[in-house]
């Protein structure tokens, strides 16, 4: 029990500091330095301040905005964990001293600096940001002073808890390369899909969302390219990057990604003429969707062909007969028939990615130019594991490379398809519906950073309610005045708060919760997107295999992607989204400090989760080579010397804030320019 | 109007007793020669179900309003006053039989449908009777030995609406033998023993499988129409290989006879596929077969006891959630490890060392290992991160080695690294937890306990497999039992094993339910699934050639080459006709197709019921899935009867 105590002193004393440096954070007028000074940051991610050398100070800004995004929901968030928590009695509205000394008495007594900060955050005007929050109505029935000291202690166990699972979760800060050579850099969570980021993306780039726009990976070194499948979680196949990788992740238009949804015939009836394949009606093309992926069991497209096979470490090729099939990819022996059970397994695709391979013909003296590549994703470099296989034209490399995908990832595919589908539709019928002169550069920043939170962000933390970064700077500063109904005392804090904290609170699944109310006195701005339907929730009776008769029987072989990166501790979004429904709407704190008249970094941000108790090897400071050659895509794997395996630890206490403090230098930097 | 003499012979009067003569007119109706008949013998009993029958012309004469003279009943009819229900022995897809009455007296389509709701399933359009293949008579007492289910007793109508009792049909729930017959029914069998897979009859070609499709009974026509006797033995098997609206719930019985049909299908090497989709059908049976026979019989089919068994799960987690002290909590957060001495080679490396012995330590998914024990607090020499990784076990319990293989992914390519076990205790922790590693998963999944468990049953099974391969315990199964005879002459029992265990380390966490529908999907995953071949000739062809008839299309196979010479799919299809006459069937598709052919093994009829039935299960849809369609049905397949 002690340790517990010691660990959630820990914890108070964070978000203690983090208190505070919001506090300063909110006088608007004096924005950098002061908050400079107190910045005690903790992110759980480490090395980030190793990738933060390379961004270049757009990066930086747009990556700025996401952060503060991110800190503003948790700060809420938290705010609302506080106010649940100190039921008791309202704290002092002063603040204990800075640093970890002051750290409040572990059990007992009720932390109490950080209703403040709830105040000082939510409140709107800038004024009133030291002013403590008004005093939660008295307690009718006063419980014994043991009871409530063993519920303020159970209740801050769960959030120590809760904490330090969010304080698990990597991040990544991920640069994407633009169709234009541009670059947008983002902060990726290990539960967000390639969907997710997809989505975030659209919001940035004012594309037309079409289902083509897909994430790829390109390895530099072994000169491949896979597109990224919209239910893959992004972080894992980047971690397994080595650390001085050129690989890139670009934002792309790929037809082929959802091509079978689009003409399945072309793959599934093959063999048939051109012209049969061209003319096919929309109606057969819907008959071969349903019958392929909407049985109880998905059908492969029937592979079968002669394909150059690079001999092991040989700079040879040799044709065999392959055949694909659900179970793998099979070649008939010399001498032997197609019969099925004379058929020799080459590969299983449970531990394999299907890859293109570039340039093979000069490298491995390739017969044709059209190679794909089977490798297990953690394989980097040239390896007698890795397969490569070679097709007489594009159009059969095109069908095998789409088989392959649909043996290995069955169902999920159309599932994303869908998903895709409606992204697709819904953003379009928003862009028509605004006007075409303003649409592009009005996406308003704040549905991005209310967005964001609810996908990356798993920390408590703090925010700053500096001036809000503008990603965009063409867009004149929201006039103030519209936005902010005279503040309701205590907007962001729902009455009841704890039931919030309660583990199988209904959590981030529907990202439209965290879409703000369109503002007040909006009306000629165009809305904010209105929020994809949400496909995790409906969509999967219709594709799935029936459900299992009762709960006992848990694991559906395909669960939806989107449901898989649900994380379980409650996010905050659950509670954006209750504070956001309460009338009249509280004026989101995004809002709230006048934007700057230019773009220029005046904010820091400082989340802070808790660092578990026994924090990992500072992570932090890690050298970075020198002549690095300036890669586009930040990896950042961990920075643990031994290092046998690329595992990224969670929850990395020490490093963060280097990380943060790192950021603030670079922008410091530009500023001074 | 003349008053002539009728006989009839009366089925219940005993075989040798004369026929009951009437005097009857022509304008009588057939009610009024039943009411006459029943006066006649003057026994006093319930006759409802009874009706006539006329032999000669091989006719029911069921409509009751119809006057003699209307059906062209003469004076030298013989007509024979039988039960419309009469026993059959029916054969069921998991190989058992019972007896049941069915009718005789209606179309076969109407009599499978009764006979489903007697079984409880649902979807009886998918299913049929055939006529079963004759087996060799070479030991008459094992005929004998054969238990057979009987299902007679059951009144018919309290089948005609079921309720549900205890998740059964009411009919079922009547007695304890009853009970017993309706776990045979939803129950998998256990694995068969390797003889019994092996004295079956296997098809060994194309053609042999399209043999079996010539035994189709036709649906429009009644049981009695076509010879079938009382007491006469046909199989009950799916027919159409469309499932539609498979619900574990609601089809506990469908989904265990749809899985028995599909393992004996793959057994029997009915359709073919490769070793490893061979080796994972095998892992799929004995998990089956060892899950349902853990698992209590609580697979009720009652709707309410599921919801409340949610909610009590739901409400459970709840409590967990809550109550539990936050000690406990932590204490799950401090992942499990396993520590102990363990020996390690990498074959990779070219040196002649072999394996060194290291303290080994397994924590999350990862394993370091250390030079002793008493090191273990510093660095260790080696830390290996198993997600993604691939596992082998390569066990030898008479020679007491247990090798867990291991292939580690890393950037430079896959690192082979062999970690050796002192005794079957150490393997199977170790091996276990490198499998959830492998899967990203640590030791502290709740999946670890009973993963460490199915590798020692497994174990277990190898132990009793190299001393004598016939003696299967309870406890084992034979491996020959799960895989078609092919592989038993491959394959030994022991080496068999290990490739087995190697496919159910992906199944052994599902539950039966989970485990029964991963193993039709892998089934209707095959390129051959769902194929029903007949032997055909094209017009203007002249050699034999095999019609494949699939749910959503026809391929055409030349039997020279062996292979799909031609597709061609139902959506395509603009109208197909038979002529009766030559028995023809010509199908004319979109773009001026037009194919002709006559059927060789089978009638024309079967390959006409086949084609109008895929056509018809692709008319159901979710609005109006609860009637069903026989009118529709019966246009599609009946052919001339239903003109």
């Amino acid at each position: 029990m002690e340790d517990i105590d010691a660990m959630f002193s820990d914890l108070l004393g964070e978000m203690d500091l983090l208190t505070q440096s919001l506090e300063q954070g909110t006088v608007p007028s004096e924005p950098l330095p002061t908050i400079k000074k107190e910045l005690n940051f903790s992110i759980g991610f480490t090395d980030l301040n190793e990738s933060l050398h390379e961004l270049e100070d757009n990066d930086l800004d747009a990556l700025m905005a996401d952060l503060v995004a991110d800190l503003n929901a948790t700060e809420e968030k938290l705010a609302a964990e506080i106010q649940g928590l100190d039921k008791p009695s309202l704290p002092p509205p002063d603040l204990p001293a800075k640093g970890p000394g002051a750290l409040p008495a572990p059990s007992g007594s009720s932390p109490s600096p950080r209703n403040s900060t709830g105040s000082s955050t939510v409140t709107p005007p800038p004024a009133s940001a030291t002013s403590p929050l008004p005093p939660p109505p008295p307690q009718t029935t006063k419980p014994t002073k043991e009871e409530m000291e063993a519920q303020a202690k159970a209740d801050k166990i769960k959030l120590a808890l809760e904490k330090l699972k969010e304080a698990k979760v990597k991040k990544l800060v991920v640069k994407v390369l633009m169709n234009d050579g541009s670059s947008k850099t983002l902060m990726v969570d290990e539960r967000q899909t390639v969907r997710e980021v997809l989505d975030n993306l659209f919001e940035k780039t004012h594309c037309d969302c079409n289902v083509d726009w897909s994430l790829c990976e390109t390895n530099h070194e072994l000169q491949l390219e896979r597109t990224f499948e919209d239910h893959e979680n992004l972080v894992e196949p980047l971690l397994a990057w080595t650390r001085d990788s050129e690989n890139k992740v670009l934002f792309q238009e790929r037809k082929a990604k959802f091509e079978v949804f689009k003409n399945p015939q072309n793959f599934y009836l093959w063999k048939k003429d051109k012209k049969t394949l061209k003319d096919m009606k929309d109606k057969d093309k819907e008959i071969l969707i349903k019958e392929n992926f909407s049985g109880t069991s998905i059908i492969v497209p029937d592979l079968e062909g002669v394909l150059y096979l690079k001999e092991d470490s040989k700079k040879s090729w040799k044709q065999r007969l392959f055949q694909l099939r659900a179970s793998g990819i099979y070649y008939v022996p010399k001498g032997k028939t197609k019969s099925s059970r004379d058929l020799v397994c080459f590969v299983q695709f449970d531990n394999v990615n299907v890859y293109f391979g570039k340039d093979v013909r000069n490298r491995y003296k390739a017969p044709t130019d059209f190679c794909f590549v089977l490798k297990h994703p953690q394989i980097q470099k040239e390896s007698q594991y890795i397969k490569y296989l070679c097709c007489d034209d594009a159009w059969t490399l095109n069908l095998w490379m789409t088989g392959i995908r649909i043996a290995k990832y069955g169902a999920l595919l159309y599932e994303n398809f869908k998903t895709a589908e409606k992204k697709a539709a819904s953003s379009s019928s928003w862009t028509n519906r605004s006007t075409p002169s303003s649409s592009s550069s009005s996406t308003p920043s704040p549905t991005i950073k209310a967005k964001a939170p609810s996908q990356a962000n798993g920390h408590a933390p703090k925010l700053q309610p500096g001036p809000v970064p503008q990603d965009f700077g063409d867009l004149p500063p929201p006039p103030l005045d519209d936005f902010l109904p005279p503040p309701p005392p205590d907007p962001a804090l729902p009455p009841q708060p704890p039931s919030l904290l309660s583990k199988p609170a209904a959590p981030q699944r529907h990202p439209p919760d965290s879409f703000p109310l369109p503002p007040l006195g909006l009306d000629s701005l165009p809305p904010p997107p209105p929020p994809p339907p949400l496909s995790d929730s409906e969509s999967p009776p219709d594709f799935l295999p029936p459900p299992p008769p009762n709960a006992g029987f848990g694991s559906l072989p395909p669960p939806p992607a989107p449901v898989d990166s649900l994380p379980p501790p409650p996010p905050p979004a659950a509670f954006k989204g209750v504070s956001q429904s309460l009338p009249p709407p509280p004026p989101d704190p995004h809002f709230l400090p006048p934007p700057p008249p230019d773009p220029v970094f005046t904010g820091a941000g400082a989340p802070p989760p808790p660092p578990p108790p026994p924090p990992p090897a500072p992570a932090a400071a890690t050298p970075r080579a020198a002549g690095r050659p300036a890669g586009s895509v930040k990896k950042m794997p961990p920075a643990p010397p031994k290092r046998t395996t690329p595992t990224l630890q969670g929850g990395g206490g020490g490093g963060g804030g280097d990380f943060m403090s790192e950021l603030m230098l670079a922008m410091r930097k530009r500023t001074d320019q | 109007m003349a008053v002539w003499d009728l006989s009839v012979t009366v089925e219940d009067l005993g075989s040798d007793a004369p026929p009951v003569t009437i005097s009857v007119t022509s304008d009588l109706h057939v009610g009024g020669v039943i009411v006459k008949l029943v006066e006649k013998t003057q026994i006093k009993r319930d006759w409802s179900d009874h009706a006539l029958w006329w032999d000669q012309k091989q006719r029911w004469l069921l409509r009751t309003a119809w006057t003699l003279e209307k059906y062209g009943i003469h004076a030298d009819a013989r007509l024979v006053f039988i039960p419309q229900h009469k026993p059959l022995k029916l054969g069921l897809p998991n190989g058992i039989t019972v007896r049941l009455r069915a009718c005789f007296s209606n179309p076969v389509f109407q009599t499978v449908m009764g006979i489903c709701r007697m079984l409880n399933i649902r979807h009886p359009e998918e299913l049929s009777l055939l006529r079963p293949v004759e087996e060799k008579k070479k030991k008459k007492d094992k005929d004998l030995t054969k238990e057979i289910y009987d299902l007679t007793e059951v009144p018919l109508s309290s089948v005609s609406r079921p309720c549900l009792y205890n998740g059964m049909p009411a009919h079922f729930a009547d007695s304890e033998k009853m009970e017993v017959i309706y776990k045979m029914l939803s129950v998998t069998q256990p694995p068969p023993a390797p003889e019994v897979i092996t004295k079956q009859y296997r098809p060994a070609s194309v053609v042999d499988k399209a043999h079996i499709n010539g035994r189709w009974l036709d649906s429009s026509r009644s049981l009695m129409q076509q010879g079938i006797q009382e007491n006469d033995r046909l199989w009950l098997r799916f027919k159409y290989y469309s499932f539609y609206d498979l619900d574990p719930k609601y089809d506990m019985v469908r989904l265990t006879q749809i899985y028995e049909q599909a393992r004996w299908a793959i057994l029997l090497e009915d359709i073919d596929c490769t070793e490893e989709e061979m080796m994972l059908f095998g892992a799929l049976q004995y998990h089956i077969s060892k899950v349902s026979q853990s698992e209590p019989q609580n697979l009720s089919s009652n709707a309410a006891m599921d919801d409340l068994d949610s909610a009590l799960q739901c409400l459970e987690v709840k409590m967990e959630g809550e109550s539990s002290s936050a000690t406990d909590l932590l204490e799950n957060m401090t992942a499990p490890e396993l520590n102990d001495y363990l020996k390690i080679f990498r074959p990779k490396r070219l040196t002649l060392k072999g394996y060194k012995q290291y303290w080994f330590k397994f924590q999350d998914t990862s394993i370091s290992y250390f030079k002793s024990k008493e090191e273990s607090i510093g660095e260790p020499i080696q830390q290996i991160n198993l997600k993604g990784c691939e596992v082998a076990p390569d066990v030898n319990m008479a020679a007491q080695k247990f090798l867990i293989r291991l292939l580690i992914p890393a950037p430079e390519g896959m690192n082979e690294v062999y970690l050796r076990c002192e005794n079957e205790q150490q393997y199977a922790q170790w091996m276990a937890g490198c499998r959830l590693a492998s899967k990203g998963k640590s030791l502290a999944d709740s999946s670890f306990q009973s993963e460490i468990q199915s590798i020692r049953s497994f174990l277990a099974m190898q132990k009793t497999n190299s001393g004598s391969s016939a003696a299967a315990s309870d406890e084992s199964i034979n491996t020959h039992s799960l895989v078609s005879p092919r592989y038993h002459k491959k394959y030994k029992p022991k080496q068999l094993t290990p490739r087995i265990l190697d496919a159910y380390q992906n199944v052994a966490q599902l539950s039966l339910t989970d485990a029964l529908m991963r193993f039709l999907q892998i089934w209707q995953a095959l390129p051959d699934f769902g194929l029903s071949y007949v032997v055909v000739r094209f017009k203007g062809s002249r050699k034999d050639e095999v019609l494949g008839i699939a749910p959503n299309r026809l391929i055409r196979i030349d039997l020279g080459v062996g292979d799909v010479v031609k597709t061609w799919r139902y959506n395509n299809m603009k109208q197909w006709n038979v002529n009766w006459d030559i028995r023809q069937v010509a199908i004319e598709f979109e773009g001026n197709v037009n194919i002709a052919f006559s059927c060789v093994t089978a009638d024309c009829k079967i390959v006409h019921e086949f084609i109008g039935g895929y056509i018809f299960m692709s008319t159901r849809s979710r609005e109006k899935s609860d009637t069903l369609n026989e009118e529709l049905f019966h246009k599609l397949t009946g052919g001339h009867e239903a003109l």
